[in-house]
Parts: structure tokens; C-alpha cells; sequence
């Protein structure tokens, strides 16, 4: 469903993403860990048609976004790490917007569909507030309320546990796994190796913008040649010799 | 009081900073300001002396209207130095992203809101180095005065800049402290555009235009009443005027000891003042200014019919971008509250035309009369780029950091920026043809001058509001703190600066034609084929240079879009 072909990004002779190479199947949940600064986002913007690459290809259910953008990006639902919106729209309104953009038919049945996930995210009795009024956590929910809204095949997240509070973050790992049942497929940066752990299927680990180890979580554990959970494995294979755990912070 | 150096340091850190750091085009661009802003004193310098010198030559009143002159100076600019320290103390103390953390610092209230107030004075007087020097310097050069004047100037203007200072900032601080804070914002912008507005009204209404005129007046006792109308013995512009015009005048300089003290204990006391207000009311105004926004739902309805109206022409994804441009203006009081200095700049434009003393001229009236017609359209053409400069420039930096929604979304960036030229057009095209039709209405003018303005005009703003949309692309800023600050930036200048050169060509190639064919309409001459030849020619490159001024800019500023990268 997603392919990423020796996909590289150069600023200012500063190589953020190396040549990194994903396939990622429909129905799969796939997670992009990495230390600050590894290209995760730099990527991911890629992905979503934000950035162009220096060279290489993206080719999502098949087309190459380099190619036809707009037909690729009709398939995608993007959702930002920070959720920047429009503040003086009110949550409906802003719905509206996403639909119009993505030309979806104001029918009855696509009303109840706004509502239906407005109520999902717990955004009902907000629909009608401005957005500046809304805490972090409501516009995060509001933008992958907006994201699902024409039934994407492919989810792109930014660290989508960012701001969210356990109920909403519990709510969004559930809807990830639905999704992925569905035969949709996700790929999702984050930090939360907890996260990563739980509902990823398959896992890959970027480092100064190459791709140091690719898998299910078991694989990457053996790969570290450690035991436990997910947590050693990433700072294994990140941080090399000694565990960030076993350093202390200097007397002075 | 040892961490105010502290707090206020930062801001000189970032100074040097940027200009060590700058490179390459963001240097080239600090020289391209630099040398904008010289060559705009050295204007102002010129034209001043020249005004000055004229008046000089004037016996008797010439002295006396050169004083006026200067004490209406000093007022202007004590006035909008306390407009302009009004809208920045908002930012400066009570919304900039900074406060929180410094707030949360073991720093006493009293240095914090020290520091900011010297941040509010340093952003809201340099406007005054910019436009006052070079007319106070044009007063020493037609004057001649001696060192003394240079002194009291630079201390007098200091201990204005104070007093603006400390009555802006109060004022901010009674209204934040006074009104509900969500509106805080809205409210003192809401209310500086307004007081704007009235002076700008007040000045025009005044016509200081016919004070080089005494002959327009009844009497020389009214014409003098006029010179002394707006001073005030309680007014500190007052004591800075008398001080600075003696120093100017008066060899060796007048004792003014008294108006010099009564500033200077001024703006001490505004100080005192405003750090006894600031202990009472600063924090409380500060963290109202923190709470949340909450919707305001007056005029939704009419709002929404308004939309559904205007969108509907633009198809589903495009209206989609249409209502969310038209709820934001309208939603957001700093955006829709310019359209009333829009209001009383056209009113004034318009004005300015009804009141000119044509009968007085030498020139022949309807010569004259069609002559100001075509010059018309160049000056309509400038205020319409600066509007522009306002509103189609900064259109596409507008989505501001949520442009990953457009980015991220199937709508073709070509789509888009087509979307924003058309949805600025019919506006743009109405202002423009309501100010060519009714000023040369009040002209008078044949019906040839008249057909050609308007359609000159329609073709003109076609390039214009492109011009707008394409550089308003090329040098997008989604990350701005103010919108109204963009178009004063860089790309905000340069765009002033071609769309000026695109009015000028268009204006000087349509020149030739029209002479021409006045000309033979007066003397009753048909014209020769070589002419016909020229004025042909010149309107099929003013068509050209249309067509450019529409599609080039369009595909640069698309280029720019497709490569931007955040």
C-alpha cells in the first residue's frame, strides 16, 4: 500500500532523510520510531505531500505522488504532530472545509457522518465553538476526526498520542486497530514506545535519516541482541554501547 | 532592579544576532531596506527644505506658518506615538509567547513590566527617527541654528517619546484591566484604528493646504487665528515646540528652563505612574489576557447567508476556501476593522478632488481637467496596490501555520492561488472603478477621458491584485506574529515597489496616445497614419505588459508554493 524507494531529503547540503526504503502492506499498522531529530517528520511531510523530496519515489496504493498528487493525496488522511487550525472557524465549520476540499457530497447520510464521528471524539457539544477555544487535546481530536472523514485507505500520523488524555488516547489506539481491520493501513511516528509496542504491527528505526532496523518488535529485539520491552531495543539500537538509563546526571 | 538589564537583554542578544547570522540573500535584503529607507529620508529632506525655504521667502508670515508648521509635526507625531504604543503594548505586555515563562521567573512585577514597556518604546519609535529627522534636519538646514538645537532636540524628543510612552501604556493597561478579556485584543485595536480614523479625518478636513494660501482666507486676523488653532498651554507638544523653534530661531538659544523642566518632570512622572498602576493592575489585566477565547455568535446568521452568496460561484473545494477566508475576516475585529481606515481613505481621495481650486489654474480648464484625469488613474492605481499591499499580499500567508491543511489536501496549489486572484478581483475592480468613475465626475471630464480610465483601470487592477496574490506567494510567511506586519516586510516593499513601476509604465505608454488624440480633438486636426501607428502600438504593449504583469508573477509565486518548505 505504501512504498518509500531510496526516498531522500537534502537542506542546505544537510541530509535529513538518507535513502530510506518502506513497504508497508494494506492492513498494517506501522510504526516510525526514532530520536529527535532522525527525519520522522521530515519523512512523514513527504509522505504527505507537504514537502517535496530531493529525489527518490513515494508511490501510495499504487501512484506515485510526485506524479498525481491530487489523486494520491484523495486516498490519505494526514494528521500534523501540532495541530494548527483555523481558530475563528468553529469545529463544524472547519469539517465543512475538509469536505469541500475533498469534494465529498453534502448528502444526508454524510451529515450523519460528520456528526457520528464528532460524537465519537467527543466534540459534539463543541461543534459550534470557535476553534481557538478549544485545549490542545480537542484540536488534536478534531483534526483525526477531520482525517477519517472521507474514509482514507491510508492513515499518516505525527506523534498522535501528543496532548491527548488516556480516555482519547485509548480511544484513538481503537480506532487505529479498527482501521487497520478494515484493511486500511497507518504509519505512524511516535515516541511512545509503549504505544509502538501495543498496536504496531511492524516497526522501523530511523537514526540521522537512515533506517537502522526494520520489523515486528520481535525482530528488532533480536536484531539488539537485548531482552524486555521495546524501550531497550530502541535505545540499543540508537544509542549504541550503554543504555540512557544507566548514565546519571553530573553532581554540579 | 538588578534583573531588568536581564529581561532586557535578550532582546539586544537577538539584535546582534540576526545581524551576525544574516547571509547571502537575507543580507542583501537588510541593504535593500536600508537603502529603501535612506532614499526615502533624503525625500523627505528635500521636499521639506523646499517647503521651508518657500515659506521663509514669504515676509511676515512666512516664520509664523514655518512654526505652525512645526508645532502641527510635533502633535502628529505625539498622536500616533501614542497609537502606536497602544497597539504594541498589547503584544509586548500582555500577548507575546515569551511572558509566560518569564512570568513564571522569580522576577519582580515592577522589572518585568519595565522591561516590556522598554521593548514597547523601542518598537514604537523608530517611526519617529524614520519620518522626524530628516524634517527636524530640513528645519537646522534652512535655519541654521546653533549646537544648542541639536541637543535639545535629541533630549526633547526623548522626554516625548517617554511621555507617549507612559500614556500609551496606561491607556493599555486601564482598557485590559477594564474590559472582558477575551476581547482585550479586539478592543484596543478596534479602538486605535477609530481615533486613527478621527485624525485623519481631522487633519484632511482641516486643509492645511491653505495656509500657503493666505489669500483664501477673509481676513489676516483669521488667517492668524488659524495659524495658533490647536495649541494648548497644558499640551507637552506645546512646551517641545516653543522650546525647539526658539532654540531654532533665537541666536544662542532662549531661556526655556520652565518648558524644559515641565516635560522632563512629565515624563519622569508618567513613569512613576505607570509603575504605580502596573504593581495594581498589570497581573490581574495579565492573567485575564490568559484565559480562553469563547465564541461570539452576534451576526452568525446574516454571516452565513453571506457566505452561502458569495461561495457558491466558486464550485465545492474552492467555496470551501472562499467561506473559510470570509468567516475569518469577518470573525476576526483587527482583520474587518481596516476596512473602515479603507472607508476614510477613499472618502478623503475622493475629497481631495472635489476640493481642488481648478477656476485659479493658468492652464487651460479642460485641458487641465483631463490632464489630472490620466494622472488620476496612476494615484487610484497606488492606492490600490497599498491596499493590496494589506489584503491580497499577505492572502496566501493568511492560512498561516494550518496551511498544511491546503498543503495535505487534493486541491491543486494552481486551483488555489487562481481561487485567491479571482476571489480578490471583483472587489478590487469595483473599489477601482467607483474611485476613477467619481473623481472624474467631479472633474468633469469628456467622455473619451472617462472610457479610457475605466477600462485602463479594469485592465491595471487585473495586474495588480495578480502582482498581489504571485509576490504574496513567493515570499509566503506562515509563521507570522502580526499579518499587518508582512506587508511592510521585504516582500511587502518589493511588491509596493514593481506594482508602482507596472502603474508608471502603463501610465507613461498610454501618455503618448492620449496626448495625441486630445490634441487633435482641440486643434481639429485628423490624425496621420504614423500616429494611428504609435497609438496602436503603445496600447497593444500596454495590453502586453498587462498579460505579463497578470501571468508572470501568478507562475512564480505557484513555483514558490510547490517548493516551500515550512
Amino acid at each position: 500500500m505504501i512504498k518509500l524507494i531510496d526516498l531522500t531529503k537534502v537542506y542546505k547540503g544537510f541530509r535529513a532523510v538518507d535513502e530510506i526504503n518502506i513497504d508497508v502492506k494494506a492492513g498494517v499498522i506501522f510504526g516510525f520510531l526514532g530520536p529527535n531529530g532522525a527525519g520522522k517528520t521530515t519523512t512523514i511531510k513527504m509522505m504527505a505531500g507537504i514537502i517535496k523530496p530531493t529525489s527518490g519515489k513515494i508511490i501510495i496504493n499504487g501512484i506515485d505522488l510526485a506524479e498525481k498528487p491530487s489523486a494520491v493525496k484523495q486516498y490519505v488522511g494526514y494528521i500534523p504532530d501540532r495541530p494548527f487550525l483555523y481558530e475563528k472557524l468553529s469545529g463544524l465549520e472547519f469539517l465543512l472545509l475538509i469536505a469541500g476540499l475533498y469534494r465529498l457530497d453534502h448528502t444526508p447520510l454524510f451529515n450523519h457522518r460528520i456528526l457520528e464521528l464528532l460524537e465519537l471524539f467527543d466534540l459534539s457539544d463543541w461543534k459550534d465553538e470557535l476553534i481557538e477555544s478549544y485545549s490542545h487535546g480537542m484540536k488534536q481530536r478534531l483534526v483525526m476526526c477531520a482525517s477519517l472523514l472521507h474514509r482514507p485507505r491510508v492513515l499518516i500520523v505525527d506523534e498522535p498520542m501528543v496532548g491527548l488524555d488516556p480516555k482519547a488516547a485509548r480511544l484513538v489506539k481503537g480506532i487505529f486497530k479498527e482501521q487497520a481491520g478494515n484493511g486500511n493501513t497507518i504509519f505512524m511516528s511516535t515516541h511512545s514506545l509503549e504505544v509502538a509496542q501495543e498496536i504496531c504491527d511492524e516497526i522501523a528505526i530511523i537514526k540521522a535519516g537512515q533506517i537502522v532496523a526494520k520489523g515486528t518488535s520481535e525482530a528488532l529485539r533480536r536484531k539488539a541482541g537485548v531482552d524486555g520491552n521495546l524501550e531497550h531495543t530502541f535505545l540499543k539500537l540508537t544509542e549504541g554501547k550503554r543504555l540512557a538509563h544507566e548514565k546519571s546526571l553530573p553532581a554540579h | 532592579m538588578k534583573n531588568l538589564y536581564l529581561l532586557i537583554k535578550p532582546r539586544f542578544f537577538a539584535f546582534r544576532n540576526q545581524l551576525i547570522s544574516s547571509k547571502g540573500g537575507k543580507r542583501r535584503r537588510i541593504f535593500i531596506l536600508g537603502g529603501l529607507g535612506l532614499a526615502f529620508c533624503c525625500g523627505m529632506f528635500i521636499v521639506s527644505s523646499r517647503v521651508l525655504t518657500h515659506f521663509q521667502s514669504v515676509e511676515v508670515i512666512g516664520d509664523l506658518v514655518a512654526r505652525y508648521l512645526l508645532s502641527m509635526i510635533i502633535l502628529t507625531f505625539f498622536s500616533l506615538l501614542i497609537f502606536s504604543h497602544i497597539i504594541t503594548a498589547v503584544s509586548n505586555l500582555y500577548l507575546s509567547k515569551d511572558l509566560e515563562f518569564c512570568h513564571s521567573t522569580p522576577v519582580s512585577v515592577e522589572e518585568l513590566f519595565l522591561s516590556r514597556s522598554f521593548y514597547t518604546l523601542m518598537d514604537s519609535s523608530w517611526m519617529l527617527l524614520i519620518f522626524g529627522l530628516p524634517v527636524f534636519m530640513a528645519y537646522a538646514y534652512v535655519y541654521r541654528p546653533g549646537a544648542g538645537f541639536y541637543f535639545t532636540l535629541l533630549h526633547m524628543n526623548l522626554a516625548m517619546v517617554i511621555i507617549a510612552a507612559g500614556a500609551g501604556i496606561l491607556i493599555t493597561m486601564l482598557l485590559v484591566y477594564v474590559f472582558p478579556a477575551q476581547r482585550t485584543k479586539d478592543i484596543i485595536m478596534f479602538i486605535a484604528i477609530l481615533m486613527i480614523v478621527a485624525l485623519y479625518f481631522l487633519f484632511r478636513f482641516l486643509r492645511p493646504e491653505r495656509l500657503a494660501n493666505p489669500e483664501s482666507f477673509f481676513s489676516i486676523m483669521e488667517y492668524l487665528s488659524a495659524l495658533k488653532a490647536p495649541q494648548s498651554p497644558y499640551l507637552p507638544t506645546q512646551w517641545i515646540t516653543e522650546t525647539l523653534w526658539d532654540s531654532l530661531t533665537v541666536p544662542g538659544g532662549k531661556n526655556h528652563m520652565f518648558a524644559v523642566t515641565l516635560t522632563w518632570v512629565t515624563a519622569l512622572s508618567m513613569v512613576v505612574i505607570n509603575v504605580w498602576v502596573a504593581q495594581a493592575v498589570y497581573i490581574v489585566g495579565f492573567s485575564k489576557s490568559q484565559e480562553a477565547k469563547k465564541r461570539h455568535t452576534v451576526g452568525t446568521k446574516i454571516l452565513d447567508m453571506f457566505v452561502r452568496c458569495l461561495k457558491k460561484p466558486f464550485g465545492e473545494n474552492l467555496g470551501a476556501i472562499v467561506a473559510k477566508d470570509l468567516r475569518t475576516f469577518f470573525r476576526d475585529n483587527t482583520q474587518w476593522s481596516q476596512l473602515i481606515l479603507l472607508g476614510a481613505l477613499v472618502v478623503v481621495y475622493v475629497y481631495n478632488f472635489s476640493v481642488l481650486p481648478l477656476d485659479k489654474s493658468p492652464i487651460k480648464l479642460d485641458f487641465l481637467q483631463n490632464e489630472l484625469a490620466f494622472l488620476n488613474m496612476g494615484l487610484a492605481g497606488f492606492v490600490l496596490s497599498a491596499i493590496s499591499a494589506r489584503f491580497i499580499f499577505t492572502a496566501v500567508s493568511a492560512e498561516g501555520e494550518a496551511y498544511w491543511v491546503i498543503s495535505s489536501s487534493p486541491l491543486k496549489l494552481r486551483q488555489y492561488l487562481w481561487g485567491k486572484y479571482v476571489y480578490f478581483l471583483f472587489p478590487m475592480v469595483f473599489l477601482a472603478e467607483v474611485l476613477v468613475i467619481v473623481t472624474n465626475y467631479l472633474l468633469d471630464v469628456t467622455r473619451f477621458m472617462m472610457f479610457l480610465s475605466s477600462i485602463t483601470m479594469f485592465f491595471m487592477v487585473l495586474g495588480i491584485v495578480a502582482l498581489g496574490i504571485g509576490f504574496g506567494a513567493l515570499y509566503a510567511n506562515f509563521k507570522y506574529e502580526n499579518i499587518a506586519q508582512l506587508s511592510v516586510g521585504f516582500g511587502g516593499v518589493l511588491y509596493m515597489i514593481v506594482s508602482s513601476i507596472f502603474i508608471a509604465i502603463v501610465i507613461v505608454l498610454e501618455a503618448g496616445p492620449v496626448y495625441i488624440l486630445f490634441m487633435s480633438d482641440v486643434s481639429g486636426k485628423t490624425v496621420t497614419a504614423f500616429q494611428w501607428f504609435l497609438i496602436i502600438a503603445s496600447f497593444l504593449v500596454v495590453f502586453l505588459i498587462n498579460t505579463l504583469a497578470v501571468f508572470k508573477p501568478m507562475k512564480m509565486g505557484l513555483k514558490a508554493l510547490r517548493e516551500y518548505e515550512g
